[in-house]
């Protein structure tokens, strides 16, 4: 039976097949082996992308946004993320992440990361209570010292509360570079599961010194501001991504970003923040395929420093 | 230890972002919906008190100010900001305090003079009032695009200080200028605050408000007229 074609069928044929290309790319997950990384105190493995809630998760009691959230945190579970990282200095970030498990049910998929944020060294058990408290679990898998904030009395603190098995692990975070020589004279000295820095393209001071330290003390490192607090966008998504990214394993900037991050061999996990289900996905998809070499690292580099 | 401060800068202290932050605005305006309607009746009774200008007309510009500084403060700021900043809840209870403390101002202060004001003077600063009250709501809504983040005198901190400080005029110097650091420090922070998230439309209220104080502080009544 012949049909004839219209102006009109053809117009709605073209707006179909458009929308029918726009879809795969809207709902597509990543696919491929997820990279996962050992973390060297226990052996455990840990996907190798994270969440970070900076500024995203607070958002106080508005629920619209707190199902926005949800939305972003189921996206993560789905596509494998395990680790999410908060603190108590994050406003409602805590809360919000609590009733977002709860509508979720996913406690079981979660590897959970807060901080000791307390000028009062006396009160690390109380300040980690009132995180488990908002967080609806019985323990964190990691507590960390805020950016040092009275950190002898707080690390001693946690270190004991390790060996009573009411943490899993310990660590110590900085972030902007702050505090470098302090915090590589505690890698050194100190019993530590994890550090967390800053370590991106732009941002490579921890190259020097802190990355290679732990590596060779064993310490298992979360990336923070792996898109420099979404700078890195900023800056540079107007320009085109290199034509040999996808020889690096790089179908998009996230994923340039993160696999540059990624690709250095101490690092356990980048945790990049976000509000938006689709930038979850694709901050997933660093998680797969595979990562550039050193001298692709060093051509991404120069990439990013040229433009 | 080192602590390089130095190395801080202000966005490292505010742990929202801008859409967060409009956000506060539509659900105070669909929570509390329809009493703007109070809001907007108040803007037109304070101008009308204005181009009055007699010593009851000032204690009603005093009451209706002082509410505002309540509604606004334990609304806006204790319920709805402080959650994602905690020094919002500070300044929430500061706002309430200073309401409280000029409603009992407006209530016993006893005015032995009052400025001879002329009567076109009292008009051009009733209507001016109610005209800047009337537009400056409108600058969340330049900002976010939606006309349910409108933000109301009364209803919202930014605006009720911006509202408030020309109404201090009424006041004596002497104790006008406690009235006035609430809105100077309030408007420092609310600069820094906008400034910082990028909503840089927004940081015309506050800003217009430190400049507001600077002038209220300064301003003296050219001549006064004892009505004994």
């Amino acid at each position: 039976m012949a049909t004839e074609l219209t102006r009109r069928k053809f117009l709605i044929a073209l707006a179909a097949t458009g929308l029918s290309l726009r879809i795969p790319s809207l709902m597509a997950a990543p696919v491929g082996e997820t990279i996962t990384r050992t973390i060297p105190s226990s052996g455990e493995k840990l996907p190798a992308i994270g969440m970070g809630t900076w500024r995203t998760f607070n958002v106080g009691g508005d629920q619209h946004l707190i199902d926005q959230r949800t939305e972003v945190l189921k996206t993560f579970f789905d596509l494998g993320g395990t680790l999410v990282d908060s603190s108590p200095m994050y406003g409602s970030a805590a809360e919000v992440m609590g009733e977002a498990l709860d509508t979720l049910n996913a406690r079981d998929k979660l590897f959970s990361a807060t901080k000791i944020w307390t000028g009062d060294g006396g009160a690390t058990r109380e300040q980690d209570r009132a995180s488990r408290r908002k967080w609806g679990i019985e323990r964190f898998d990691l507590q960390q010292v805020h950016n040092l904030v009275a950190w002898q009395s707080h690390l001693e603190a946690l270190q004991q509360m390790k060996a009573d098995g009411e943490v899993r692990y310990v660590g110590i975070t900085t972030s902007h570079g702050r505090r470098n020589g302090d915090f590589e004279r505690i890698m050194e000295a100190e019993p530590l599961d994890f550090v967390q820095l800053t370590y991106n393209v732009l941002d490579r001071e921890a190259e020097e010194r802190l990355l290679p330290l732990a590596r060779e003390r064993g310490i298992a490192v979360i990336v923070n501001r792996p898109f420099q607090g979404g700078s890195l966008f900023r800056r540079f998504q107007s320009h085109p991504l290199p034509s040999w990214a996808s020889e690096a394993g790089c179908g998009n900037w996230a994923e340039f970003f993160l696999k540059f991050t990624l690709s250095h061999p101490a690092v356990t996990c980048a945790i990049p923040a976000t509000t938006k289900v689709e930038h979850m996905k694709e901050n997933m998809g660093a998680m797969v395929g595979k990562l550039p070499d050193d001298q692709q690292r060093a051509r991404m580099a120069d990439y990013v420093a040229g433009l | 230890m080192d602590t390089n401060w130095l190395s801080y800068s202000l966005s490292d202290f505010l742990m929202f972002g801008p859409e967060v932050f409009l956000r506060l605005f539509v659900r105070i305006n669909q929570d509390i919906w329809p009493w703007q309607v109070i809001a907007v009746i108040m803007v037109v009774a304070i101008g009308a008190l204005l181009v009055r200008g007699d010593v009851l007309a000032r204690r009603g510009i005093l009451l209706l100010v002082a509410a505002a500084w309540l509604w606004s403060g334990a609304g806006f700021l204790i319920e709805y900001y402080g959650p994602i900043n905690t020094p919002a809840t500070w300044f929430g209870w500061a706002f309430v305090l200073q309401g409280a403390l000029l409603t009992v101002v407006a209530l016993v202060w006893r005015w032995d003079t009052v400025a001879g004001q002329s009567g076109a003077a009292r008009w051009s600063a009733g209507i001016g009032w109610v005209v800047i009250m009337g537009l400056s709501p409108l600058l969340t809504v330049a900002q976010s695009g939606s006309w349910h983040s409108v933000a109301l005198f009364a209803v919202t901190p930014s605006v009720t200080a911006l509202g408030a400080v020309p109404c201090m005029l009424v006041l004596p110097r002497r104790i006008r200028w406690l009235f006035l650091l609430l809105p100077l420090v309030w408007g420092l922070f609310s600069v820094a605050t906008l400034w910082t998230l990028g909503t840089r439309v927004l940081v015309v209220v506050p800003a217009t408000t430190l400049a507001l104080v600077v002038l209220a502080l300064l301003f003296s009544p050219r001549r006064a007229q004892n009505r004994g």
